[in-house]
């Protein structure tokens, strides 16, 4: 049932790739015989046969996934999320602090060890690879703040 | 040829200056540490550390010398998270994790790490070697290769791709084409038409294939740990001292040998660079193995070996046009290009006269960079696999500040970071449905060669396909294409029925 | 060791202000090639980091941007790096002739802080050295025949400057730009290769990437430059005097983004404008095959706006724009 799912879903992304290469797309004159359209209208075709093949015979697979485990596979990509939102504005140090800070505690690390944890990966983080390494990491607000001062 | 050796002759006395073999210490260790950050491969390592090298004001062949340890330590510390985390360190070590990563959940990470040190270092010696050999004659017969042979060369890779076949061949053919489809995303190189991009500029140069590595691998393997711990199926891994063997290296030396000739040859063609390298030498080896291959993608040291030869010899490759035509192609060339150009020196035809110097110091120190690599790396093995002992609910979130500095710190662009967090979540799915994520990845680094250079050759011929099949070397290819596709499975059943023979005896 | 003063000064002036009080330091100077390495853009960040080695806190990083013939850059500028002062990035009149038709989308001239030049450059008809078009009439009077006759290749796509070097040489003998055979490859390294081998007949390069590669294995069969232009490329005939009405200049430089605070951008005029002073910096140029083209700052940012508009002028006629 899983792979019919996904095949008519993917179906449906390859009819949208195709409706684009097939209508949308071309070029203000055309110079090459292919043109920009060719290779994504060829690739659209067998791509909808494929999903034609899995959706009518499908082999079975299952999505093996339970419910609490999507929940909890949910919260990591919202972390995730977060943790790229907050990446830039509030800097690499605070923000991988915070994002290390809760995940292992999700993951199992006692409240102490989860700050400890997530206090050094983003301090030692920053002092390694950008400091060290000399890498571009975004710094944030506290530290301009602190270099502001000094 | 004896101008070969009187040059070497010259290079070597630069670089074995013992200043210069600690400056090449010094490059490899801090060139392992940051290449094993995903996604900061040789390319942008050296990229990064070069303005720190040039500060340091060192005379141009000591800067090269550091530059070249920087160069082998950052590809081998790609290997490091390839192996251990399944987080390809760059684009070339997509296909060490294939074999590598599952040989470290055996417990044989030590074995693993090893083997591809020595296979790095084979593949690498034996381009420079044949680099400092024939370069000049194997860089004009390279630039004779036209679209139609690149053509060729996809169809070749393609079929490879059939070796890459998981259990349900349909979904083999669909994962290719999503890595194509992905591949089509951005702006036409051709006509300059914008296709698929929804308005959306960061992807309006199509997405970065560091981007969609670290997203589908990484970003996956996070995702994957994740639901393991929460449905118990995650062991502490075990970490053996467990070591490449003689037998071992036995056991993979025509691998090795086979790989580094296709992946210095592959590195040669201006365009082509180590992605393609690795991934047609892993599905060419696939192939070969026939029956005794099924093991490939399960933790086999060929598989591992084979995409790590390819991908040093590469390398190698890549640096001939540059050095002999002045033709910058790949990656590795840029890191030279902006090496030479700091101490004004034009990289091309006419270096090896003017300086020829630097020339050859820079070749010297490429064997010594290799060597170094091996020397520095073996030892400290142990001591990277123990990173596996790091219990799960740190190394966890640790992946994922990894691949965040990785993909950060080379654009700088945030847009980035949900990129792969999304293509993150669409591998893990893909994983899920019994999808195999190499044919997408072989997708994506083919895609773009393979329409442009079709289009080219049709450009070129006016719109007749038969431009195709007319050069020597394409049909060289296609020969190559059939036999690859015919002879493993036959040669399985020859011996099969042989071994029958013999047992009904 | 001026700029870090500057920068000092300037932080000490806004160190309330704490969003902007570094953008006028320019710790880490990058310059962002909008290509793959070994092309004209690189050649141009190059120039600024040999050129201003010493105007500089530390050495500039190069970086590579490529795809989208450097849309994706001016995009980057105008959506997440508009502030960043620390980068530059190079463009040349190919950026501008793409502002021109359009092709950056909604960004026009007016969208980026045009900073400095890095020189000029020219375009060439460049052969194999041993094709059989001797001189430019050869080549052209083949063209004069049918406009397909000839395999001509560049190292950009339809409409971008390189096209248009083909496409204004073609139209010289009256011939539709449109039938010509026309190979895109992906940046000059490529093309030239592609040269070598045999696949194209015709490479339309530049001058200046030419400088390593006089060697006799390639071929200038004519310049596009108003007139001839100094040693060592004195010896090529300009495509004016050979009769056809084909030029094509090459304007370097750079941008930054719109919302660079003022201290930044003038911090960085000045670095350029003392380097043009600097021997060295004529030397970096003319190693680079750039001719002197030396402006920075307001009047630059004029000048720029000035050729953008002209372009509009060609495009037009060319047909790439209605």
């Amino acid at each position: 049932m899983a792979d019919r799912i996904f095949g008519c879903i993917a179906l449906a992304i390859a009819l949208g790739y195709g409706f684009i290469a097939f209508t949308i797309i071309e070029a203000p004159f055309q110079y090459d015989p292919l043109g920009p359209e060719t290779w994504p209208q060829i690739l659209s075709v067998f791509a909808c046969l494929c999903c034609l093949y899995i959706i009518v015979l499908p082999d079975g697979t299952r999505l093996k996934v339970l419910g609490s485990t999507l929940m909890r596979i949910a919260i990591l990509l919202i972390l995730l999320s977060a943790y790229a939102y907050l990446f830039e504005p509030i800097g690499f140090i605070l923000s991988t602090t915070l994002f290390c800070l809760v995940l292992s505690r999700i993951l199992g690390a006692t409240a102490l060890q989860a700050v400890v944890f997530g206090v050094a990966s983003g301090t030692f983080g920053y002092l390694l690879c950008a400091v060290i390494l000399d890498l571009n990491l975004p710094e944030g607000f506290i530290l301009k703040l602190l270099r502001g001062l000094s | 040829m004896n101008e070969v050796l009187a040059g070497l002759y010259t290079g070597f006395g630069v670089a074995l200056a013992p200043m210069n073999l600690l400056y090449v210490i010094v490059g490899c260790f801090s060139g392992t540490l940051i290449g094993a950050l995903p996604g900061i491969g040789p390319i942008n390592g050296v990229a990064i550390l070069l303005p720190i090298a040039y500060s340091l004001g060192l005379p141009p062949e000591s800067a090269l010398i550091l530059l070249a340890g920087i160069y082998y330590g950052a590809e081998y510390g790609g290997r490091i998270s390839s192996i251990l985390l399944n987080v390809p360190g760059d684009a070339g070590a997509v296909f060490t994790t294939l074999d590598g990563n599952p040989m470290a959940k055996n417990g044989e990470a030590g074995r693993a790490l090893s083997l591809s040190a020595v296979a790095s270092f084979v593949g690498g010696t034996f381009a420079v070697i044949l680099m400092s050999l024939f370069g000049p004659m194997l860089a004009s017969v390279a630039i004779h290769f036209n679209p139609s042979d690149y053509v060729a060369l996809m169809v070749f890779a393609f079929t490879c791709l059939a070796s890459l076949v998981g259990k349900n061949p349909v979904k083999t053919l669909l994962a290719a084409l999503m890595g194509l489809m992905i591949a089509s995303i951005g702006i036409d190189a051709n006509t300059g038409v914008a296709r698929f991009t929804f308005g959306v500029p960061d992807i309006l140069a199509g997405i970065d294939f560091l981007v969609i590595v670290i997203g589908l691998f990484g970003m996956g393997e996070l995702i994957t740990l994740v639901e393991h711990q929460i449905t118990g199926k995650l062991k502490v891994l075990p970490v053996g001292k467990s070591f490449v063997s003689l037998k071992d290296l036995a056991v993979v030396k025509w691998v090795v040998f086979r790989c580094s000739m296709l992946g210095f040859f592959i590195g040669v063609l201006p365009g082509t660079g180590a992605s393609v390298a690795s991934a047609v030498a892993y599905g060419t080896e696939k192939r070969i193995a026939g029956k005794s291959g099924e093991n490939f993608g399960k933790g086999d040291i060929r598989g591992l070996a084979a995409p790590e030869a390819a991908n040093n010899a590469s390398a190698g490759g890549a640096m001939v046009p540059m050095l002999t035509l002045g033709i910058p192609g790949s990656g590795t060339t840029a890191i030279l290009l902006g090496a030479l150009l700091l101490f004004n020196i034009t990289p091309g035809p006419l270096m090896f006269q003017q300086r020829p110097e630097i020339a050859w110091g820079l070749i010297a120190s490429m064997y010594i960079g290799n060597l170094a690599l091996l020397v520095i790396n073996l030892p400290l093995v142990g001591f990277f696999a123990r990173l596996l002992t790091i219990p799960q609910k740190y190394l966890t979130p640790l992946i994922a500040v990894l691949a965040f500095i990785g993909v950060y710190s080379v654009v700088s662009n945030p847009f980035d970071l949900y990129m792969i967090i999304g293509l993150g979540l669409f591998g893990w799915l893909l994983k899920k449905m019994g999808f195999s994520l190499a044919p997408v990845i072989l997708g994506v680094v083919l895609g773009n060669l393979f329409e442009d250079n079709l289009r080219r050759a049709l450009s070129i011929s006016g719109g007749d396909w038969k431009v195709l099949v007319e050069s020597s070397s394409s049909i060289i290819i296609y020969v190559l294409t059939v036999l690859i596709l015919f002879v493993p499975p036959l040669y399985g059943r020859i011996k099969k029925s042989r071994m029958e023979k013999k047992t009904a005896e | 060791m001026k700029l870090m003063k500057l920068a000092a000064t300037s932080l000490l002036c806004t160190s309330l202000m704490v969003g902007s009080a570094f953008a006028a330091a320019i710790e880490k100077p990058e310059c962002i090639a909008p290509a793959k390495p070994g092309g004209g853009f690189d050649l141009t960040c190059r120039v600024a980091m040999l050129g201003l080695k010493d105007q500089l806190p530390s050495l500039m990083q190069v970086t590579f941007m490529p795809g989208g013939i450097g849309a994706v850059a001016i995009n980057m500028f105008n959506s997440t790096r508009t502030d960043d002062p620390n980068a530059i990035v190079a463009f040349s009149s190919g950026s501008l002739l793409n502002i021109a038709t359009g092709k950056y989308g909604q960004w026009t001239e007016n969208d980026v802080r045009w900073l400095a030049s890095a020189g000029a450059d020219f375009g060439a008809v460049i052969v194999k050295g041993d094709s059989k078009f001797k001189t430019l009439d050869d080549l052209m009077n083949q063209l004069k025949t049918a406009e397909n006759s000839v395999v001509i290749g560049a190292g950009g796509s339809v409409g971008s400057q390189d096209w248009m070097k083909a496409a204004l040489l073609v139209k010289s003998v009256e011939k539709d730009p449109k039938k010509m055979r026309y190979v895109a490859y992906d940046g000059g390294g490529d093309a030239i290769a592609g040269l070598l081998g045999g696949s194209i007949e015709a490479y339309m390069g530049d001058v200046g990437e030419m400088a390593s590669h006089l060697d006799g294995s390639m071929k200038i069969l004519a310049v596009m430059s108003p007139e001839r232009l100094p040693a060592p490329f004195d010896q090529f005939p300009t495509t004016k005097e050979l009769g056809y009405d084909a030029e094509w200049t090459i304007m370097r430089g750079y941008y930054m983004g719109k919302n660079v605070s003022d201290e930044a951008y003038n911090a960085w005029v000045d670095a350029f404008k003392a380097a043009y002073a600097t021997e060295e910096f004529a030397t970096i140029q003319k190693e680079k095959g750039l001719m002197k083209l030396n402006m920075a700052g307001a009047e630059f940012d004029a000048d720029v706006k000035k050729r953008v508009e002209r372009m509009r002028g060609i495009a037009k006629e060319a047909g790439l724009i209605k």
